[in-house]
């Protein structure tokens, strides 16, 4: 049937969990495209043939208008479902920034296409002098905190020689507790790497 | 034009009609029995909505009132419209409803999905609340996505107010990454 599988590239995206970006369906987006190219040819050659016909094409509604509308409407609702799954990866990706930070993990990289991840790397690049022009940093907690300090604890091994805000650098092995300004924890807590302490 | 890319949407008009053309269309294989691509004035063949729906807008077809809103549904749902599995016959039951009903000749269906959801509302809401998960999730497959919308909603409703009364950490990991941490602990 037509634009089945139009449709099946959006039911992959519906169906992933919430916030989760399933991986690019290049293949499944390579056939839909080549079946818009399909409908393309069907319906020229039957514009084509009721030209040859002699008849007027806007105004003649025989067998082969029908068939050329059928044609044209799959084209349409092709590229809709097209547009949309670019459109709404998009979305996904530009939400990502502000979830996880500017640098992507590897297992999430690797699921975009490679446009997605050039569209990636340039709104964090825009998004990052925007904020150095307003010299405020946009992607920290909303929320005033009561204290500039947090206990963290290392869940992962992040290495050596971080640098701090403060200059100082820091060795973040595995397990260890710190006690660090908030703004620099911050982006380790929501990579996964560290957890605050609380009580 | 404003659901132009919402997903939901699309896939909702994917859903199936069978519709009897009162034209005939030539160059076009969407007819499985027939054997040449040639479709006949009067043949009856199932169609997705998106194709039934702009071809009745040219009097090309006649669209039949879907099986997911027929007899044996009505009166399932007059019966106990909160156990009913609405999911199996179109997990669009409501948004379908509203698209289907101005372009078949039924008038009841408005009604029909009005008393529907009026009811199960009310169950919804109340299992969100009360519901322990496992509990949950085996009531929840027989609810329509709309429905499942309404039940998560209620439910991070819920979490939010116990949040906000019981305090709990400000920082947490992004929710992309969270199942995956845990299958590599």
């Amino acid at each position: 049937m037509y634009g089945r599988k139009g449709c099946q590239l959006l039911k992959e995206l519906s169906s992933a969990e919430k916030g989760h970006l399933p991986q690019f369906n290049s293949d499944l987006f390579e056939q839909v495209f080549a079946e818009c190219s399909q409908h393309h040819l069907e319906l020229q050659s039957l514009i084509r043939k009721m030209q040859e016909e002699g008849l007027d094409v806007q105004t003649a509604k025989n067998a082969d208008h029908h068939g050329a509308l059928i044609h044209h409407l799959a084209l349409v609702r092709n590229k809709r479902c097209l547009m949309a799954y670019v459109y709404n990866r998009a979305d996904n990706v530009r939400s990502l920034l502000w979830k996880i930070g500017h640098v992507l993990p590897k297992e999430i990289e690797e699921k975009l296409s490679h446009s997605e991840e050039v569209y990636f790397k340039k709104h964090s690049a825009r998004l990052k002098s925007y904020m150095s022009s307003l010299q405020v940093d946009l992607t920290v907690d909303m929320v005033p905190p009561k204290d500039p300090y947090i206990k963290i604890r290392v869940l992962d091994d992040i290495g050596e020689g971080i640098v701090l805000s403060d200059d100082k650098t820091a060795n973040f092995a595995r397990h260890s507790i710190h006690f660090l300004k908030r703004t620099d924890a911050e982006q380790f807590i929501s990579r996964g790497l560290m957890e605050e302490l609380t009580g | 034009m404003t659901k132009y890319y919402d997903i939901d949407d699309i896939i909702t008009e994917e859903e199936t009609v069978s519709v009897i053309f009162q034209k005939a269309a030539s160059g076009v294989g969407i007819d499985p029995s027939a054997e040449i691509d040639f479709i006949e004035a009067g043949s009856k063949v199932e169609l997705p909505f998106w194709l039934a729906h702009e071809l009745q807008l040219r009097q090309a077809v006649s669209v039949n009132v879907p099986p997911c809103f027929n007899q044996k549904t009505r009166l399932e749902i007059q019966a106990d419209s909160a156990s009913v599995d609405l999911r199996s016959r179109c997990p669009f039951f409501y948004e379908f409803g509203c698209k289907i009903a101005p372009i078949v000749a039924d008038r009841t269906i408005g009604f029909l999905l009005f008393s529907a959801f009026k009811s199960r509302y009310k169950e919804v809401l109340t299992k969100a609340h009360t519901a322990t998960f496992t509990a949950g999730s085996k009531f929840w497959t027989i609810l329509t996505k709309e429905e499942i919308n309404l039940y998560e909603t209620a439910q991070s409703a819920m979490a939010s107010f116990k949040k906000w009364r019981m305090g709990g950490a400000r920082f947490q990991v992004a929710s992309i990454l969270r199942r995956k941490r845990k299958s590599t602990e």
